[in-house]
């Protein structure tokens, strides 16, 4: 078993925590606006993230993944139910997260060279100029942009913009990573490579990571569990725990017949929204 | 001829045209109101080497620099407030927009009335002027920032002040660095007008004891050098402005927007 405090992987220099603390939501909703007019998004969310977990949440577009996303976040407050990180109810953006937003042009700052976009959060920290750098170098490292901090986000392409993003998390010890679609705005051949990257970086640093997206080979390929979102308002109609080699492997883990199987039954599920009580079964 | 003396040429063919044909157009002239362009340079030229020009350059351009200084200052500030609160800018619109459409040149004898004569009344007159384009472009900018960036801000508990200073400020720069080149403009106007009260130097007052004496050829020098001065502001800043702002143009050129 790792060390729980700090994780220190062969080349790293500095330590980054492994997550140690559960994300648990309890009977999220959410509405907006009052009376007859008030639209239901989210319904009675269950979720539950164990350290060091992937779970990817699928769902149809506009479904309410983002919302919950957002929620999640603490961008967002919840109409009812709770969202808790080792038993702490969370209300507003905790230190444990740190955020991938689907965007990156727009959540990287284009005045600031990348080295600094990975640092500024360091910087929100309070933390010294030579330290916050020498983090965010490593950070950039373990995303294989070793070489590109001095340029500016807008030199850089789609695929590096994001990695530069997911850096950022990393730099800032973040223990759960969020996602957003993190990789819808890139091409097909980056993303392999992104998603690659962070299962990679997940085996190495111990953290948890919460990934939304509508892309439900994605969503078998990466995760641990996945959590099936659909309906009006959305509610979770299934949780499907993916048990499939490990390390996964772009070729490999997709040539194998559970995989198909996973993906048609997610896919099934999103078609008949008829919640059910949380199964986790076997294909 | 290479590229920079090409460009060179394209940009200057035109005044040293107008320049040439004035001169010589107007070389042997009689008439009282357009003296030859040679005598108007001679005695601009005396004054500025003999006489009291360069002192009153820099008194004026003191004044300038001071207020629009203050004018910085002060709608930066007031304009990121504005910006940034909502409720703020909805309490103080009609107030603003009342002083928006007034003539600030018609304050000035307000000023020197309460303030007496000297740089004082001239340096506030000069700020009152050239506050409007940057209170007003400093709110448009800090308004139209990117809800991603600020997003980002918040979700990584970025403190407010370093908010301000690394988010806000630079993604409004743009807009706030376009009013102060409008502010600029006016700031020259102001300046010039503000010495026409009650004044006992500067290039403004210049121009108008030339012209109460009646010497047209002075009057002329002294407003052709105003204009000079003007255009070597303008083109100064400009200059400063592609510094500034070079992660904003080389983005642009980047991104294939227009500038």
């Amino acid at each position: 078993m790792k060390d729980p405090q700090v994780l220190r992987a062969p080349g790293d220099a500095a330590p980054t925590r492994a997550a140690m603390q559960a994300l648990v939501v309890q009977g999220l909703g959410k509405t907006y606006g009052e009376g007859a007019g008030a639209k239901v998004v989210l319904r009675d969310i269950e979720l539950r993230v164990e350290p060091g977990q992937l779970v990817c949440i699928v769902g149809p577009s506009g479904a309410g993944k983002t919302t919950l996303l957002r929620c999640l976040a603490g961008l967002q407050p919840s109409t009812t139910g709770s969202i808790s990180i080792g038993g702490r109810v969370i209300t507003e953006p905790p230190l444990e997260i740190g955020l991938v937003f689907q965007d990156y042009g727009r959540s990287l700052l284009p005045w600031m060279r990348a080295i600094d976009n990975v640092a500024f959060p360091l910087q929100g920290k309070g933390m010294a100029a030579a330290e916050r750098l020498r983090i965010a170098q490593d950070a950039l490292q373990s995303v294989g942009l070793g070489d590109a901090g001095q340029r500016y986000p807008w030199q850089l392409s789609g695929g590096m913009q994001q990695r530069v993003a997911i850096a950022r998390a990393i730099a800032y010890q973040a223990e759960i990573l969020l996602m957003d679609e993190p990789f819808a705005s890139v091409d097909a051949q980056t993303r392999f490579d992104l998603e690659d990257l962070l299962l990679a970086l997940r085996r190495k640093l111990g953290i948890s990571v919460v990934v939304v997206t509508h892309d439900i080979d994605e969503a078998v390929y990466l995760s641990d569990r996945v959590t099936v979102l659909s309906g009006t308002p959305a509610s979770v109609v299934e949780t499907v725990d993916v048990v499939l080699d490990a390390p996964r492997e772009q070729i490999a883990t997709k040539a194998d017949p559970r995989f198909a199987e996973y993906r048609s039954r997610i896919m099934r599920r999103i078609r008949r929204p008829e919640p059910t009580a949380v199964s986790r079964e076997q294909p | 001829m290479n590229r920079q003396t090409l460009h060179a040429a394209q940009a200057l063919w035109l005044p040293v045209l107008l320049v040439a044909l004035w001169w010589w157009g107007s070389a042997g002239s009689t008439s009282i109101y357009f003296p030859p362009l040679s005598k108007i340079v001679a005695l601009t030229w005396e004054d500025l080497v003999r006489g009291p020009l360069p002192g009153f350059i820099a008194f004026s351009l003191g004044n300038l620099a001071a207020g629009l200084a203050l004018a910085i200052v002060a709608g930066i500030s007031l304009g990121t407030v504005l910006g940034w609160y909502p409720l703020a800018l909805r309490l103080l619109d009609p107030v603003l927009q009342f002083f928006r459409a007034m003539p600030k040149v018609a304050l000035v004898p307000l000023f020197i009335g309460a303030l007496g004569i000297g740089a004082l009344p001239k340096i506030y007159s000069i700020a009152l002027g050239c506050v409007w384009p940057i209170l007003l472009n400093t709110i448009d900018g800090v308004r139209g920032v990117e809800p991603g960036q600020l997003e980002m801000a918040r979700a990584y508990r970025i403190p407010l002040a370093l908010r301000l200073w690394r988010v806000i400020l630079p993604a409004a720069a743009p807009q706030i660095v376009a009013g102060v080149r409008v502010a600029l403009a006016i700031g020259v106007v102001v300046m010039v007008v503000s010495e026409i009260y009650g004044a006992q130097q500067g290039v403004g007052y210049y121009v108008l004891n030339a012209s109460r004496a009646f010497d047209v050829a002075q009057t002329w020098g002294g407003t052709l050098l105003i204009g000079l001065i003007g255009y070597l502001l303008s083109t100064s800043f400009v200059i400063a402005e592609q510094w500034f702002l070079r992660w904003h143009y080389l983005r642009a050129r980047v991104l294939g927007l227009n500038a």
